[in-house]
């Protein structure tokens, strides 16, 4: 059910999803893994859109070197833990959704009971061992992922349904170097709308997903490409040797 | 014969992108991504490690097909072939 100003809210996409389409955006919890350069695009437009619960986790604090692409956070926010100033804005962007954050370090440990009973995870991590953690736990947990990354003006994405397509470690099974990555605000905010794309369509059971296909984005030449990728029968991750399910502390 | 070569993200900007190559019959892949490497001595380094073997995270195509790295050696191309070659990005 929807009260008069959810219904005035959403009512310019509503006559695209219809309530039917707009109430399975309402029941849906999305978790969303990490608030800084592609958390910040993802949970706003996931707010405006209308998802019912996001919860949202990071451990960081506001830097001003952050302000370039992390839009959730302003220039007041320096200092200020990242899940209270995105809580903050969120809550600003949409009171009709429930918004949790949680400020802590995502590892193997507590994976499983953050995600909780979550209908989606997006990858919003800026770093590969990170977001194996991720891949693991939806394996385990038979929840779609949405991988977004980027550097510079290029990035990916892809579109992951456990037990049927491609995971990660299946596509990446080498994670690259580490480094201090460039980048500019447009690049999250481009694979940013392409996951919560994903997203939308997968809530709404409609369209044609990202699923065994990497999509690659170079902003420099404005080329976009896709590859098909397929499950990798000896994946570590997705084989038929089962992910160990993980100690819970 | 001919084969297209195409590098993408950190590997584009340093060896550039759509190359085009007469390659030899029988000529393996990875002597393929070699020879044009070599033109740019940071460029190599980026996708061989010292001791000219892939690093393990880069990502070969060949038709839009994957191709593992282990493999390489063993793959000839043929005419039309187009390879892509590139790392995952890891930001965020």
């Amino acid at each position: 059910m929807f009260s008069e100003r959810e219904r005035e809210r959403y009512k310019r996409q509503m006559m695209l999803f219809g309530d039917e389409g707009q109430e399975k955006l309402k029941n849906a919890e999305i978790f969303i893994a990490g608030a800084g350069g592609l958390g910040s695009p993802v949970s706003i437009y996931l707010a405006v859109a209308g998802v019912g619960t996001l919860t949202l986790v990071d451990k960081d604090v506001v830097e001003q070197t952050n302000l370039n692409r992390q839009i959730l956070h302003y220039d007041r926010d320096i200092g200020r833990k990242k899940t209270a100033s995105a809580e903050e804005k969120l809550r600003e962007v949409n009171p009709d959704i429930t918004v949790r954050v949680i400020d802590t370090t995502i590892d193997e440990t507590n994976v499983d009971n953050l995600v909780g009973k979550a209908d989606g995870i997006v990858d919003a991590m800026d770093n590969f061992p990170t977001r194996y953690v991720l891949n693991d736990a939806a394996i385990r947990k038979k929840i779609p992922l949405f991988h977004g990354a980027i550097r510079g003006l290029y990035g990916q994405a892809t579109t992951i349904i456990p037990e049927k397509t491609a995971c990660l470690r299946c596509i990446f099974p080498n994670p690259p170097p580490k480094e201090v990555f460039p980048v500019v605000g447009v690049t999250p905010g481009f694979i940013g709308m392409v996951q919560v794309t994903e997203m939308l369509k997968y809530l709404l059971g409609s369209g044609e997903l990202l699923t065994n296909r990497l999509f690659i984005w170079d902003g420099m030449t404005a080329h976009a490409e896709e590859i098909t990728v397929a499950r990798n029968p000896v994946c570590v991750s997705c084989g038929k040797k089962k992910v160990q399910v993980r100690k819970k502390k | 014969m001919t084969v297209k070569v195409r590098f993408f993200a950190r590997f584009r900007e340093l060896l550039g992108t759509d190359i085009v190559i007469d390659a030899p019959k029988g000529k393996v892949l990875s002597e393929l991504i070699k020879d044009i490497a070599k033109k740019n001595k940071e460029g190599f380094d980026a996708i061989f490690d010292e001791h000219g073997t892939f690093r393990e995270f880069v990502i070969l195509m060949r038709n839009g097909k994957r191709v593992e790295i282990g493999d390489a050696a063993k793959v000839t191309v043929v005419d039309g072939d187009e390879i892509a070659v590139f790392p995952p990005v890891a930001g965020g």
